[in-house]
């Protein structure tokens, strides 16, 4: 059989087709099989300006359709070549806030030309591509100048879709990493770029006295930022071992002079078009520019780099409970970090099954039993390398427990990293993993069945005279599931999941989850006590090792003791404001955001709020009927419920101040000095946040108290809730000032004094 | 040609490369997945060809190194690539069509040969 050459033939069948397309009726299609209507709402239609990125407008011709007018030689007085550096930050950081390249950095006419066609080599990448070069002397403010600032915020660019690409995040929500097939010369070595920025800063030295002075030094503090800059994100995840954080601050200090200097620049705004659309590999419909504000994207910048500096008081390890601290409190932080930083913090948390690029994870979740449920347990001291012979119950252990560590790493180490997604991913992320806690808890329970006879556990005698084990395994996951319904509770008052008219039912269920979660601590305590009652008997006997239980086991009781504080100062404030909002529901004032019509009702609201929890076995779900009762505290009058919350949040402001008093973190026994100052400062402020709030519902609570008082003297009606009080209520978005803290709704309650009721 | 016919062949072009040219003179390559009687022509996995910009010509002409429009200069013709850009799935519709072409591969060819015999 002879070879045939595979190159394909075009065949005109435009008559053919065109007679056979004609043969069909109105709305009949031919089709491929797999091929789904869906599908084709999706295609770009072609010749539609709103659709074809590459149609041409009836004014335009065809060769101005890719080609811009825009002359790549001319020369550009220096104040404009600062106009175009400050034009392109701006659109840096707008890809930075998750704008698509082609919409900011991709309209510049100058980067174009250097990225398109792809270079192979350093030098290929310059503004004079496919112009007949070497006639005229090249003016260097921008083939020099200018290029090495193009060409080392591409670099930038690349370091920081390297990183975020790696990690977990949302595409368009958070950020865009299509690249249009272009390249952002990643494949070139930093270091010529910084050998160009070099050439072009001592060039720039050289001009002084033939440029006007601002503008020269306002172009050379660009291009120091831009080397500063490009040396702070190549360092990226090996912050680790270099612990630098000059050239972030070196960048934070020279901000004020970027935004002092940018008035100097004059805007070239041809050097920006849209038209390069046309030319990207592109399957969305034309989008118009991105216009970010050079005040906006300096502060963007400023967050970031600021963020950069902080989050290294991250990486010193001091157990899992404080670096959970640190995660939260940094990535908390409002507005919140960059999805560079956050993607950053991903991969320091964990990279190559290492936290921190130091502990391995197998010791990272050991050293969070040992803080919350195993103190100087043999559970984490049995070692199959020390231990070879099978029959020990030793050796059978550190087999179950080396299970354990497979099936719980991930999800563990999952907790840390889901801080790192954005707020409303956190919570989705969370109702979806706390059905798997569910499941591991469940399999925990069977490992702890297992290990008790190995570990011959001592049984508890209850009062009743039942023996009851300490579970620690199921006991340590049911303490992180319980973290994760607070967490989706209070993120839905941050995200204002919640309409006004269920505050009083979702902070009665943050109440209820609050008293399982302390209800569960203190049977883990019960434990800690009784293992350490008997290390003290064995201290007195002077036995081996007693002397290092004795501390894990009191750090263990601190740690439980801390816990115990904030869920207490939390469960406080919710009862508190549970009773303030059942008094003003039940006086109608609160505002309602569905209509009288509604086809909405408590019953079906209830229905989904609960519905990430319809799956979790422990705690039981909450029955309707039940939850309504609790909820608007049936049968308690008025007064019981006042009492109820002035109570509880002077019990809440004094679980605050000693939550605040603990501080953030948990003490070594050392003692040192401030680990992380800037995070504490950060801790601190959201703590004394949450006691303005705290004060906040006191004064609510109090304006309420005396419109009833009021109300009941002057009424004396025998049915008090048809008498309508004069307050006037309005709940405070998240983000105003009125609203001291995400977490805590505090109604602001006045009282109305013009056309009250005789 | 019958409705049937028709359909049938339709039908065979289904998933076979078509190059659409549309009113603008670009030119659609893509795998072709779905047609109606207004001959509208859904291409999926498209690449949009341009012919190449003057300007482009003019440096291929003078002879200046461009190694995007990968030119030749060969006495008096002078050849430069159309660009190209992946576009997707797209929906060329009927009226802005004015050619269209199947790509065959010379043993497709044969094929439909062999056939009409």
């Amino acid at each position: 059989m002879p070879l045939v050459s595979q190159s394909v033939v075009p065949r005109d069948i435009t008559d053919e087709f065109t007679v056979a397309a004609s043969k069909l009726k109105t709305g009949q299609l031919v089709k491929d099989e797999y091929f789904t209507l869906f599908e084709a709402v999706g295609a770009l239609e072609i010749m539609d300006s709103k659709m074809d990125s590459g149609y041409l407008g009836p004014g335009e011709n065809h060769a101005q359709a890719l080609e811009d007018d825009y002359d790549m030689t001319r020369e550009l007085a220096p104040e404009e070549v600062l106009g175009v550096m400050d034009g392109l930050l701006c659109h840096e950081m707008g890809w930075h806030m998750g704008h698509p390249l082609s919409q900011t950095l991709f309209t510049s006419l100058y980067l174009d030309k250097l990225l398109w066609p792809v270079p192979k080599t350093l030098d290929e990448a310059h503004f004079l591509r496919g112009h007949t070069a070497n006639t005229t002397e090249e003016p260097a403010m921008v083939h020099l100048v200018l290029r090495a600032y193009c060409m080392a915020l591409v670099k930038c660019c690349d370091f920081v879709h390297a990183r975020v690409a790696t990690e977990y995040y949302f595409e368009e929500e958070d950020f865009v990493t299509q690249l249009y097939n272009r390249s952002l010369l990643s494949q070139f070595e930093p270091q010529s770029f910084y050998d160009l920025l070099n050439r072009a800063i001592s060039w720039v030295d050289e001009q002084r006295g033939k440029v006007d002075e601002a503008v020269r030094e306002a172009i050379r503090t660009r291009l120091l930022f831009r080397r500063e800059f490009l040396l702070a994100l190549e360092q990226d995840v090996d912050v680790i071992q270099t612990r630098s954080k000059e050239h972030f601050l070196f960048c934070l200090s020279h901000l004020d002079d970027l935004t002092k200097s940018t008035s100097l620049g004059k805007d070239v705004p041809d050097s920006f078009s849209l038209k390069i659309q046309r030319k990207l590999a592109s399957t969305v419909p034309p989008r118009p520019m991105v216009n970010i504000n050079f005040d906006d994207a300096l502060a963007h910048l400023k967050r970031l780099c600021q963020d950069a500096v902080d989050l290294q008081e991250i990486i010193d390890y001091r157990g899992p409970y404080n670096l959970k601290v640190t995660i939260w409190t940094l990535l908390s932080r409002k507005p919140q970090p960059s999805v560079y930083i956050r993607s950053l913090v991903q991969t320091l948390i964990v990279n190559n099954m290492t936290i921190l690029g130091a502990v391995p994870v197998k010791d990272f979740l050991y050293d969070e039993l040992a803080e919350l449920v195993l103190p100087s347990s043999i559970l984490l001291q049995a070692n199959m390398d020390e231990i070879e012979l099978p029959s020990d119950p030793r050796f059978q252990i550190a087999k179950m427990m080396d299970v354990f560590v497979k099936r719980l790493s991930q999800p563990f180490v999952d907790t840390f990293r889901s801080a790192c997604l954005n707020r409303c991913r956190i919570r989705r992320t969370v109702c979806h993993t706390i059905a798997d806690w569910d499941n591991l808890q469940m399999e925990a329970k069977d490992l702890d069945e297992q290990l008790r006879t190995l570990s011959n556990e001592p049984p508890l005698m209850l009062a009743n005279g039942d023996a009851t084990y300490s579970y620690p395994l199921s006991s340590w996951a049911y303490h992180h599931k319980l973290n994760q319904f607070r967490l989706i509770l209070q993120l839905g008052f941050e995200l204002s999941v919640y309409a006004p008219e269920e505050l009083p039912g979702m902070y009665w269920y943050l109440s209820h989850i609050c008293s399982t979660h302390l209800g569960h601590i203190d049977r883990i305590r019960t434990f800690t006590v009784g293992t350490a009652k008997r290390n003290i008997t064995e201290m007195a006997t002077k036995k081996r090792g007693a002397l290092e239980r004795h501390a894990a086991l009191q750090k263990s009781l601190r740690l439980l003791e801390r816990l115990t504080t904030q869920i207490v100062a939390v469960d406080a404030f919710a009862i508190s404001l549970h009773a303030l909002y059942v008094l003003l529901a039940r006086h109608r004032v609160l505002p309602t955001a569905s209509g009288a019509q509604a086809y909405s009702s408590d019953r079906l609201r209830y229905e989904l709020r609960m519905k990430p929890f319809l799956q979790i076995t422990l705690p039981e779900l909450v029955p309707y009927d039940e939850y309504h009762r609790e909820a608007t505290l049936e049968g308690d009058s008025d007064e019981t419920v006042l009492e109820r919350a002035t109570k509880a949040i002077s019990e809440a402001r004094k679980a605050w101040e000693a939550t605040l008093a603990n501080g953030p973190f948990m003490q070594d026994s050392g003692g040192e000095e401030k680990p992380a100052p800037a995070i504490e400062e950060d801790w601190k402020r959201d703590a004394k946040d949450t006691m303005r709030a705290c004060i906040g519902a006191s004064i609510a609570i109090e304006t309420v108290k005396k419109a009833l008082k009021g109300n009941a003297s002057s009424a004396q009606s025998q049915d008090s809730a048809n008498v309508s009080v004069n307050l006037r209520v309005s709940i405070p978005e998240t983000g105003t000032k009125a609203r001291w803290h995400d977490w805590w709704v505090v109604p602001q309650v006045s009282q109305v004094t013009v056309g009250s009721k005789t | 040609m019958d409705e049937n016919k028709a359909v049938q062949y339709l039908d065979s072009l289904i998933g076979r490369t078509l190059r659409v040219h549309a009113t603008d003179t670009r030119i659609f390559v893509g795998t072709f997945k779905c047609t109606d009687a207004a001959r509208n022509i859904i291409l999926a996995s498209t690449y949009e060809y341009r012919f190449p910009s003057p300007s482009a010509v003019r440096d291929a002409a003078t002879g200046t190194e461009d190694p995007a429009a990968a030119s030749a200069v060969d006495a008096q013709n002078i050849k430069v690539n159309m660009t190209s850009r992946f576009i997707g799935l797209v929906v060329v519709p009927g009226q802005h069509i004015t050619k269209i072409e199947l790509e065959e591969t010379p043993r497709q060819i044969r094929a439909r040969e062999a056939l009409k015999k």
